[in-house]
């Protein structure tokens, strides 16, 4: 089974994958081989993938998306998103930076439209970061 | 003939056009490769969402969705797309000349229009026409527009489209072809519309979660957004791209200038130093005889 992470700045991820865990409005999905075609909407999380059925869950990957589209067909999920960062890419430190700037904006907000986009800040942030941390975990151990 | 110190002035001043315009032309094609890249990159991601698009439409989802009503065009928005900086041959021109024939035709026709400029060139431009509503300006985008200026003019074209103040919504841009073709076109955004693209079979089947009516609502605006930011790379990519071929034919016209000035300047110093011979060897005549 094939997982495409397609996004405006390009195609992150596209290769053969065992298992996808995926974020959506109605819940996170796993996704096996041969499963049934479905196109729903994602939600801002994190994606899990595991490459072989062997794997152990210490080799998964993780990536940062935010909301788009989901489409699965047979052989092939695609994920289309706004965004989406491999766990390796995410610097931690930066994230949480960028995290508590986010939360000073969400308090200093004076009106419903910055509220609105601190708090879309603060999400993307928290997703990021949790990517992060997974990724740091799986590396030690 | 000019005097080989005024010669010598003009070649030098050509020799430093053309070392300005060679190095335009150098970023110029380093700014092409990278926003060739990026056009190349996102098309992936246009063509998928087209394809779901698609087939959404065909299912009769879209009937009644705010964002694909088509009614009779009374009055249109277009959002205009130029560089910030001219030196790019034809490109802006070709822009508006493009934006001035669709005004001409909504004349003609009784539609009114507004217009949103993206690029202080056309900017300018957009102000000093008087029939037309310029409804927002934005200058000096980024390479990657993905910021809030991008945000904001995606929300203006679906929020006036929605509340029946436009009845479509055309962009105007220039289309990067290849590096060597890009040609002004005018593409419709709104109501979303759908190109002829075959669906595969298995988005047919497909099962849709919660309801075909929710993933509609969630794709409906990224899919015209993405429409609008291929139209921003496009732009980008043939503005540095025609830039470059602007450059590099005023580099090539500096240097065959400088060659044209150096030969006549030869010329010049070869017919003072004649002169110069003959009237020392006429002198030394007059003496001897």
């Amino acid at each position: 089974m094939r997982l495409k992470l397609v996004t405006l700045s390009g195609t992150k991820f596209d290769e053969e994958i065992y298992e996808a865990t995926i974020p959506t409005v109605d819940g996170e999905i796993a996704v096996f081989p041969d499963h049934e075609p479905l196109v729903t909407l994602a939600k801002g999380g994190v994606i899990t993938v595991r490459k072989h059925k062997t794997a152990s869950v210490d080799d998964d990957d993780f990536f940062a998306i935010s909301g788009g589209v989901v489409e699965i067909n047979p052989g092939e999920i695609k994920v289309l998103v706004d965004e989406a960062d491999h766990g390796d890419d995410i610097v931690e430190a930066e994230s949480q930076a960028a995290l508590d700037r986010a939360l000073s904006l969400r308090d200093e907000a004076k009106d419903q439209v910055e509220l609105e986009k601190a708090h879309q800040l603060v999400d993307r942030h928290m997703v990021r970061l949790k990517v992060a941390d997974l990724h740091r975990r799986r590396r030690r151990s | 003939m000019a005097s080989t110190r005024q010669l010598k002035g003009r070649i030098r001043s050509v020799k430093n056009t053309k070392q300005i315009t060679k190095a335009m032309q150098m970023v110029a094609a380093s700014k092409m490769r990278r926003a060739q890249d990026a056009t190349k990159a996102s098309s992936d991601y246009t063509r998928s969402a087209q394809e779901l698009l698609t087939h959404l439409a065909a299912q009769g989802a879209t009937n009644g969705h705010p964002l694909f009503t088509d009614r009779p065009v009374k009055s249109r928005l277009l959002i205009v797309i130029a560089a910030d900086k001219g030196l790019a041959g034809a490109y802006n021109t070709n822009v508006m000349k493009a934006y001035i024939q669709s005004l001409k035709s909504d004349d003609k026709e009784g539609v009114r229009n507004m217009t949103i400029s993206v690029g202080r060139k056309a900017s300018q431009f957009v102000s000093r026409i008087k029939d037309t509503e310029v409804i927002g300006t934005y200058n000096d985008l980024p390479d990657h527009p993905e910021g809030s200026e991008f945000y904001a003019i995606l929300s203006t074209a679906c929020d006036k489209f929605v509340e029946g103040t436009v009845d479509a919504v055309d962009v105007i841009f220039t289309r990067f072809v290849s590096s060597m073709t890009q040609t002004a076109e005018v593409q419709r955004i709104l109501p979303a519309g759908f190109s002829a693209e075959t669906v595969s079979e298995f988005v047919r089947d497909a099962t849709y979660e919660p309801s075909v009516s929710v993933v509609l609502e969630g794709v409906a605006r990224r899919m015209v957004g993405a429409q609008l930011f291929q139209a921003l790379l496009d732009a980008r990519a043939s503005e540095h791209s025609m830039r470059m071929l602007a450059m590099k034919n005023a580099t090539d016209n500096a240097t065959e200038l400088a060659d044209d000035l150096t030969l006549e300047m030869n010329k010049a110093r070869q017919a003072a130093i004649t002169q110069e011979l003959a009237e020392i060897s006429g002198g030394a005549e007059a003496m001897n005889g």
